[in-house]
């Protein structure tokens, strides 16, 4: 029988999932996307380098500094400049502590697909606030800041930040202590989640999983590391992997990266080096002529923006490569490659962290 | 010709000679009390996962923390339309929500408040009775999932049967333990078995297994299966509204109410206790109100805690592990009553 | 055996002890969060500062700044339609005087879409928090340290 875990459900998001079951055994799964499409490469077509970040911030809202950054360094490859050191320390930062808010809203979410238990939900709500205080004195909102611009950010740091920086990453370390114990130590949720959904490293490599759920199958690739970008080849920090392929490890190395976060964090505001933080360039200048590409991790996976100018000051075509488009068609896949129950289909699915808004565009 | 004077004394006069009667029927245990418990497991419940939650639940309705809040939305939902889908079975679609709550309610008059303060004795066999009729209760949300004619409600059905199949039967092997631990089928007796030790402490493994069959039979967290909101919708309540869809929200809170009404009785001791300031009949249902309390509010606990089972899972935990705990606790009830009498 | 009842309870007592901490909502509308300094929230124009340049008409992403007349033989002033705006702050930014600076407040909603258009007159109005929240009694800061979050709060 044919299910719609339609637009209309308690826990479907944005999206229509079709799903074919025989009994509890699911047969097929068919993602139906394009509720939330929005035309934000055509728009792009139309907008100059500095407005363009608006519309492009607005993809993945909770995440939207890293996908902002793919978009500021294709520009910046383009016109040739190269942004000034303390610049580069500032847009790590605001990359890290938007890392860690995703994985805390996606998590949240995991956990309450789970089965229902809507407690870790709202901790992790609760837990995000003291990030977007500090985000908001620092950028003048909490989500969609604005704040990079090709050849650097608009403005440095108020006074007295990094005591609170400090203080927020110490309470958020103790926060991390505490989901540890109530969740993934938590006997019903290991029964729900491990052994479900495994997904081995040759088929993740072949289908195209992104970010957490390759490193989830033992696949150690990192766009921070392969090919590092900004102030990443000074700061010390690891890839996470595990080795099982579960539901179960995919959450985990959400958490393990927030660890890893809190760590980059904590260097990246001990050896931020003073000077200038802005070469400003006009928005209403021409580009040069010439194409770019680049690859950046955002919380879900690794984004590709490839960006062609010919020449006028608006450029002539940007097209975006989203990470979740990759890993729902990985889903898609997910009867074929293993057992999959109908009560483990919402289980998978928030194993992947799907945001439905960066697949449409 | 009969006059209006004849009527009234004769309505008097039942309502004098039969006043007990009345007043088990009406009030405690009988529709007062249902109604107060839901209400106040309605607040609880809603209060509590707010904290749990870091957050305030109910606040402005009633001047003390919102205590009034089940009281307006049950009024509210009075204004509400009744939709009915296109394609339904109308009869059923209409009485099973009205008949669920009864028959669970039904279960409530065999349970002994006080020695001399039952509703129905039931002959000497009340447990037994009690079985069947809460064995009829699994068949309501069969008929309403089939009958409102959704994919969902259909799949949401099928999990009650499995899991109250599932369920069923451990609960009767550890009811049976605890009738060979006081020799009787009735419930009065039972509690009188009790007064110098609960049947907690000889028929420990026996109380685990009834406490985790209480959760699967009455549709807990973490057993709240057929209502899996994050796969089903609503489960097989998804397509009621209105006053019919209360009906159904208080039918969880019925069977919560009758299940643990039992376990108090068998396993905790049903009304012992001491008796405070001389008033018996009082101080004895003050116990049983006491011991409903903490019971419910470690049910209610739960479900702020787990997440919940897979539909196989939970039928594994019933056969697989449930059954053999319950035979062992007969073992050792049997062992017990000969050997060491002296014990209970 | 003993792992999986360690498993079983320890849940029970993170959780109990977050019933022990003060709730993390606030009681809207008689409270409401103090934002920082460089909020961006609705604009407010300095007339005496504005010489009708438009950079701030050209370089808005979502077009909703058009410049027009208030005064016959005076410079053109901006007006803002709030609807379309998506408070991103460019304008404010690349304002050469300063004379389009952004304030804290976000209550602006209206019953009519024409009343979000507004115009250089209304946008040189200080807002004026008490005026849009009469029953607002207390501002809240959060103050974060190592063991919870605290809200402070201090009356209006």
């Amino acid at each position: 029988m044919r299910i719609s875990w339609g637009p209309q459900h308690p826990m479907s998001g944005q999206v229509r999932i079709l799903i074919d079951t025989d009994g509890e055994r699911v047969l097929n799964i068919i993602p139906d996307i394009g509720f939330t499409h929005r035309g934000i490469e055509k728009i792009l077509e139309n907008r100059n380098v500095v407005q363009g970040i608006v519309p492009i911030e607005r993809m993945v809202m909770v995440d939207t500094a890293n996908i902002a950054l793919s978009y500021v360094r294709a520009a910046e490859e383009i016109l040739g400049i190269e942004p000034p050191k303390r610049a580069q320390y500032i847009r790590v930062i605001l990359c890290e502590v938007c890392r860690i808010l995703s994985h805390l809203y996606g998590f949240g979410l995991a956990a309450e697909a789970c089965g229902g238990y809507p407690a870790v939900f709202l901790w992790t709500t609760a837990d995000r606030e003291p990030f977007l205080d500090l985000m908001e004195r620092i950028t003048g909102t909490r989500w969609s800041y604005s704040f990079f611009v090709p050849g650097g950010v608009y403005a440095d740091f108020p006074d007295k930040i990094k005591e609170k920086f400090l203080a927020t990453l110490d309470y958020f370390e103790q926060r991390l202590e505490a989901y540890r114990r109530a969740w993934f130590e938590n006997k019903i949720f290991e029964a729900r989640a491990k052994n479900v959904g495994i997904l081995k490293p040759e088929d993740a490599l072949r289908l195209g999983a992104a970010g957490p759920n390759l490193r989830g199958s033992g696949v150690a690739l990192d766009v921070r590391k392969d090919e590092p970008y900004e102030a990443y080849d000074e700061i010390d920090f690891k890839v996470v992997t595990r080795p099982e392929g579960d539901s179960y490890a995919r959450l985990m190395i959400r958490y393990l990266e927030m660890v890893e976060s809190v760590k980059i964090l904590r260097q990246a505001i001990e050896n931020m080096p003073s000077g200038p933080y802005r070469k400003f360039v006009s928005p209403l200048r021409r580009l040069p002529k010439g194409e770019a590409y680049t690859r950046v991790e955002t919380a879900r996976g690794e984004i590709g923006v490839h960006m062609i100018s010919d020449g006028g000051t608006k450029p002539y075509r940007v097209k975006i490569v989203s990470p979740t488009l990759r890993n729902l068609y990985v889903v898609s896949q997910m009867p074929k490659i293993s057992e999959v129950l109908l009560a483990d289909v919402p289980v998978i699915l928030y194993s992947f962290d799907p945001w439905y808004l960066d697949a449409d565009r | 010709m009969v006059s209006l004077n004849e009527i009234i004394t004769s309505i008097m006069e039942f309502i004098m000679s039969n006043l007990k009667f009345l007043i088990q029927i009406l009030i405690i245990p009988g529709l007062l009390f249902i109604l107060g418990f839901v209400t106040v497991a309605v607040w609880f419940e809603r209060k509590y996962l707010a904290h749990a939650m870091l957050r305030i639940g109910p606040l402005y309705a009633g001047k003390i923390s919102g205590i009034l809040q089940p009281i307006a939305d049950f009024l509210k939902i009075f204004t509400k339309e009744i939709i009915v889908p296109s394609d339904a079975d109308k009869r059923l679609f209409y009485l099973t929500p009205i008949l669920l709550p009864v028959v669970q309610a039904l279960t409530i008059i065999l349970i002994p408040f006080a020695p001399d303060w039952v509703v129905f004795r039931g002959g000497g066999f009340s447990l037994i009775l009690f079985f069947a009729i809460s064995g009829l209760a699994p068949l309501f949300p069969l008929l309403a999932g089939w009958a409102s004619n959704n994919k969902y409600t259909i799949i949401s059905s099928l999990r009650t049967a499995y899991l109250c199949i599932a369920a069923e039967i451990p609960l009767l092997l550890s009811a049976v333990g605890v009738v060979i631990l006081s020799g009787s089928f009735d419930l009065v007796d039972i509690v009188e078995a009790q007064s110098r030790m609960w049947f907690i402490v000889p028929g420990f493994l026996g109380a685990i297994v009834f406490f985790i069959g209480i959760l699967a039979e009455s549709e807990r967290v973490p057993f709240d299966i057929p209502v899996a909101e994050q796969e089903i919708v609503f489960g097989w309540r998804t397509e009621y509204s209105g006053i019919l869809f209360m009906l159904t929200m208080m039918s969880e809170y019925i069977g919560l109410l009758s299940w643990s009404l039992l376990f108090i009785t068998l396993y905790l001791g049903g009304y012992q206790g001491p008796i405070l300031f001389g008033l018996t009949l009082i101080s004895r249902m003050f116990w049983v109100l006491v011991k409903l309390a903490v019971l419910t509010a470690i049910i209610i606990l739960f479900r702020t805690v787990f997440p919940r089972f897979r539909i196989d899972q939970a039928i594994k935990i019933g056969w697989k592990y449930l059954i053999p705990l319950a035979i062992v606790n007969i073992i050792i009830a049997m062992a017990i009553k000969s050997f060491f009498p002296f014990i209970i | 055996m003993i792992d999986t009842i360690k498993k079983l309870f320890q849940p029970f007592m993170v959780v109990f002890s977050h019933v022990l901490k003060s709730p993390h909502t606030i009681k809207y509308p008689y409270e409401r969060l103090k934002f920082s300094p460089n909020f961006r929230g609705r604009h407010l124009l300095d007339i005496k500062k504005c010489v009708g340049c438009g950079m701030c008409a050209k370089i808005c992403p979502n077009n909703c700044i058009t410049l027009i007349e208030v005064e016959k033989g005076k410079v053109r002033l901006p007006q803002i339609n709030l609807g379309s705006c998506s408070f991103c702050g460019l304008c404010a930014r690349y304002c050469p005087h300063n004379a389009l600076t952004m304030t804290e407040l976000v209550e602006i909603s209206t019953d009519k879409r024409e009343n979000l258009i507004y115009p250089p007159v209304k946008l040189a109005e200080p807002p004026s928090i008490k005026r849009v929240l009469p029953q607002l009694e207390k501002e809240i800061t959060v103050q974060v340290t190592k063991s919870k979050i605290k809200y402070i709060r201090r009356k209006v």
